[in-house]
Parts: structure tokens; C-alpha cells; sequence
């Protein structure tokens, strides 16, 4: 049997700009794997054309072994880096259209809201949300349904160390449910505790990837942060190496 | 489908809720009586009018106005949702592109056409029982055509909509869209008509100016009053002439629907039928195919 979510020499340019390079990953069901890289790496690309936001070059991107279409998004969930809702709406109007959109009844969003903390103030209007609520409504959001991927872009970003180690037990229990979850992320601390698997984006070409424990194993580093940078160097030692040569 | 109704339903709250429904009933009920009050007035009249007379009056003002309402609603309804990023969690959610548009552009639909039905039906009870008309065929004509207007400019902003990538570029292409339609459309015809056939191009001038433009409502209502056979003669056959060009604008369609049957205006129904179907698949068509091409 195939992987539950594969790759396959995708490739993605904005005009004469790279973005992805021929990039081929698998991902197996109930696999948490961390996607790291630097600014423009192409991590959100990534995402991007997994979700259908943007339209892939190259390459073809399979779920369950067979293309993927809009019909399979509706059981994704997904967390942008900045989230943006309707913010003259309250919590639980934008919580309910986008539950709707996903078939989810509104029991569904009264649980994922309870679950983040956000059902005492859900008729607040977003507007008047700090950045860490706005956050947790997201995840709310992505959560409904109880989705078999969950594609979080930089989930880590401006929280605090508490609202840190709620997201990182709901994240938890969601691997623990079975869903597979792809994180991309620059805190590589948070993401480290959760990791089962890890793919390195540099300049767009996937450059490791493969098992947390083996990772650590070849590079006989203990933290994944080590490994990301000595990942780094050597790449960039190769590119210098293949300019002067 | 369920998708799209809830797209729907939340476009239409959304105008609801910041106030473009009630606002947009209001004008209309405003216009529809000054103009049945006052339409008059070029031939010394006063006074609330029956319904063909109404219709007369208000053909300027709702070709003029629906199509800006329906513009100023449909350019913004997808641009705003990109600038905004809110677009992009809806698509991830595994609304289809095409379920997308569609959602919205009912959803602009059902702004435009609420206020405007409930606006023409409460004008058009005023006045029947005011004027004690039952003739309610041109009102009614009006009132279908008026919408059919709207929709297919609703249809056109959404093009627009999906075609910029700001919001004040699509504002920008709105109001470009609108002056082209209800002003330069009519000289820009002329013109072609003098370079591809100038020996009858005074003729057909005439006739395009005639049947299309702002002063010809007072040889409208001349027409109604049977004093004068001969002007409603002219305009029908000026209008004969010029069927074909009305069929390219739909504004232009919109009026040679609504004049009234003494001027023996006649858009054939084949014409009327395709313009219409064109003028709403082509525009929603073309947003569909370049919307599934467009990066989020």
C-alpha cells in the first residue's frame, strides 16, 4: 500500500522566481512531520499547492494514491501563519460559516471552541481578539470535523508559553486520534516534542527528510534544531562549493 | 450545493448587516416616486401617473442606476475576500473555485434584487391604487427587465472582481465599465458605423441617437398622447434599424424592451434571448475559467 500522501516532483514558480524545486515526499497516516526551513524556503508553496490555493507546475500531488481534488480537502483542516477572518463578526458566526462550508453541525464548533477556550467569549467580535485568540479560533476552525490531515503554517508564532503548551497537548491528542498532521515552523523547540518525522526545505529543494530517530541517528545530534543547522551548513557549503568549482 | 447556499447566505447577510439592503430599498422607493410624481414634468404634468407613464419616466433612471448599484456590488466581491485572506480558508476548505464564484455571485444577486423587488412592489401598489391602473404589464416588464439588468452587471463586476487584484483597481475598472456602457457605448456604435459604412452613416446615426438617448423620453411620452402618429412612427422605425446594435449593450436592450408598445418598438425575442444568455454566461464564464488560474 501507497503512502497516504505523497509528492511527487512537484515543482511551483512565481514567474522566473523558483519556489520548488522537484520535490518528493511521503507522508504516511498518523505521521506529525515537521517542515522546516528558512524565509522563503517554500514552505508555504508547499501547503499552498496541497491545499489548492496555488497551482502546481510540474509534478502531481497524490492522496491515497490517486490525484488530489477539492472533494478531499473537506477533510483537511488548516491553520494559515496569519489568520484572517471576518472580524465584524463574532467567533461563533465566522466559526459557524467556515464549520458549514465543511458539513460540521454547530455542536461540533461548540466542542472545538470549548476545546481552545474560546466558547466563554464566542460572541465577541473577532475584531476585538488579541493575536493569541485569533490564533486559537483558527485552530478551532481547522479542528471541526475532525480532519485526517492538518496543515498547520507556523502555529507557534506570537504565543505564549501557556497558550504554547495548550497547542502543543491539542496537537498531541490530535496525533493521538490518528490524524496526520504537517507543521511548518521556525520554532524548531515547539515542534521538536511532537515530531515523528521531519522534511528540511531549502531555496525550494527538499533537502532531508525521513524519520526524527533515524535523522538523529546519522547526524548523531540529540536536538532537531542541531540537526536543521548542520542540515543548513552543509548545503550551503555544497552551493559555494558548486559556484567556485 | 450546500456549499454555495452558505456562501449565500452569508454574502446576503453580510449587505444586510452593513446596511446596502435597506439603503438600496430606500433609493428605490424615493426614485420610483419622485420620478412617477414628476416624470411628467417635460410635458407639463404633476401628479402620480399610472404605470406605463411610471414606466416611461423611470426607464433613465434604472438604466442608469442598476447598473452602477450592480457594478459598485459586484466588483467587490471577490477581491475583497483575496485582499483579505479570508478567500483562501474558504478554498482550503474544499469549496471548489467555481462553487466559490457561484456562491457569490448569488449572494451579490440576491443584494441587488431584494431591494429592488421590494422597492418596485411597494411603488407599484402605491401607484395602482393611487392611480386606479390595472395595466400593470409595462411595470412588470420593467421590473424583470430592470432585474435581468442588474444581474447580468452583477455578472460583469464579479468578472472584474476576479480579474484585478485590488480593490481600487477593480473600483476603478467598475466605473470605467459603467461609463462605457450607459455613455460611450452609443458614440463609440456611431462611430463605427461612419468608418465601415459612411454612405449611410447619417441615418444610422440618427437612429442609434434616437432610440438611446437621454432626450428621446419626451418624444416617448408625445408617443402616448396620440397627438403626434408621426413621432411614434419614427421612433419605431428608427429602432427596427437599430435592433442589432441594442443587442451588443444590454443597456441599450434593457430600454428597447420598456418602450412602450404605441412606439412598436420590437427587439425580436431570438435577439433578446441570446443577448441576455451571453451577456450573463460570457462575463460569469470567463470569471470561472480565470478564477480556477489565479494563485491565492
Amino acid at each position: 500500500m501507497g503512502a497516504f500522501l505523497q509528492f511527487k516532483s512537484l515543482a511551483k514558480n512565481y514567474g522566473r522566481v523558483v519556489a520548488l524545486r522537484g520535490v518528493d515526499l511521503s507522508v504516511e497516516r498518523g505521521q506529525v512531520l515537521a517542515l522546516l526551513g528558512p524565509n522563503g524556503a517554500g514552505k508555504s508553496t508547499l501547503f499552498g499547492c496541497l491545499l489548492g490555493l496555488l497551482r502546481q507546475g510540474r509534478g502531481e500531488i497524490l492522496l491515497d494514491g490517486s490525484c488530489i481534488a477539492d472533494s478531499h480537502r473537506l477533510h483537511f483542516g488548516y491553520l494559515p501563519e496569519r489568520i484572517a477572518l471576518y472580524p465584524q463578526r463574532s467567533v461563533w458566526e465566522n466559526g459557524l460559516f467556515f464549520a458549514r462550508l465543511k458539513n460540521c453541525a454547530p455542536t461540533e464548533l461548540e466542542r472545538q471552541l470549548k476545546r481552545v477556550g474560546l466558547y466563554a467569549v464566542a460572541d465577541r467580535p473577532v475584531r476585538q481578539l488579541s493575536k493569541g485568540m485569533l490564533q486559537r479560533l483558527g485552530l478551532a476552525i481547522s479542528l471541526c470535523g475532525e480532519p485526517e490531515l492538518l496543515v498547520l503554517d507556523e502555529p507557534f508564532n506570537g504565543l505564549d508559553p501557556a497558550l504554547l503548551d495548550g497547542l502543543q497537548q491539542i496537537l498531541r491528542d490530535e496525533s493521538e486520534r490518528g490524524a496526520t498532521l504537517l507543521v511548518s515552523t521556525h520554532t524548531i523547540s515547539a515542534i521538536e516534542p511532537l515530531a515523528t518525522h521531519v522534511a528540511i526545505l531549502l531555496e525550494g529543494e527538499l533537502v532531508e527528510s525521513g524519520a526524527l530517530d533515524q535523522l538523529r541517528a546519522a547526524h548523531k545530534n540529540t536536538s532537531l534544531e542541531a540537526i536543521y543547522h548542520c542540515v543548513a551548513r552543509e548545503k550551503s557549503a555544497a552551493a559555494k562549493e558548486q559556484v567556485f568549482a | 450545493m450546500r456549499q454555495v447556499l452558505v456562501i449565500v447566505g452569508k454574502e446576503f447577510g453580510d449587505r444586510l448587516r452593513s446596511g446596502w439592503v435597506i439603503a438600496c430599498a430606500l433609493v428605490w422607493l424615493g426614485a420610483i416616486a419622485l420620478t412617477s410624481l414628476f416624470g411628467l414634468v417635460q410635458i407639463g404634468r404633476i401628479g402620480i401617473q399610472g404605470y406605463d407613464r411610471t414606466v416611461a419616466s423611470l426607464l433613465n433612471l434604472v438604466q442608469y442606476l442598476v447598473p452602477l448599484l450592480a457594478l459598485l456590488l459586484g466588483h467587490d466581491l471577490l477581491v475583497s475576500e483575496r485582499e483579505e485572506r479570508t478567500l483562501a480558508l474558504i478554498i482550503a476548505g474544499g469549496v471548489t473555485r467555481a462553487r466559490a464564484l457561484l456562491g457569490k455571485f448569488l449572494g451579490g444577486c440576491l443584494a441587488l434584487a431584494f431591494p429592488l423587488v421590494l422597492g418596485l412592489l411597494i411603488a407599484g401598489t402605491i401607484i395602482g391604487l393611487s392611480a386606479k391602473d390595472k395595466a400593470v404589464g409595462p411595470f412588470l416588464t420593467m421590473a424583470f427587465s430592470g432585474l435581468g439588468l442588474g444581474l447580468i452587471f452583477v455578472g460583469v463586476g464579479s468578472l472584474l472582481s476576479v480579474f484585478c487584484r485590488t480593490r481600487v483597481q477593480a473600483l476603478v475598472c467598475a466605473l470605467l465599465a459603467w461609463c462605457i456602457v450607459v455613455f460611450a457605448f452609443d458614440l463609440i456604435a456611431m462611430g463605427t458605423v461612419v468608418i465601415v459604412d459612411s454612405t449611410r452613416a447619417a441615418r444610422e446615426i440618427e437612429a442609434a441617437t434616437d432610440a438611446t438617448h437621454v432626450t428621446s423620453i419626451a418624444e416617448t411620452h408625445n408617443a402616448f398622447e396620440g397627438a403626434d402618429d408621426s413621432a411614434a412612427r419614427i421612433v419605431a422605425e428608427r429602432s427596427r434599424r437599430v435592433a442589432a446594435w441594442l443587442a451588443i449593450n444590454p443597456v441599450d436592450l434593457f430600454r428597447a424592451v420598456n418602450l412602450p408598445k404605441s412606439t412598436n418598438v420590437a427587439v425580436p425575442p431570438w435577439l433578446l434571448v441570446s443577448s441576455v444568455v451571453l451577456w450573463l454566461g460570457g462575463p460569469l464564464g470567463m470569471a470561472v475559467w480565470k478564477f480556477r488560474r489565479t494563485d491565492l
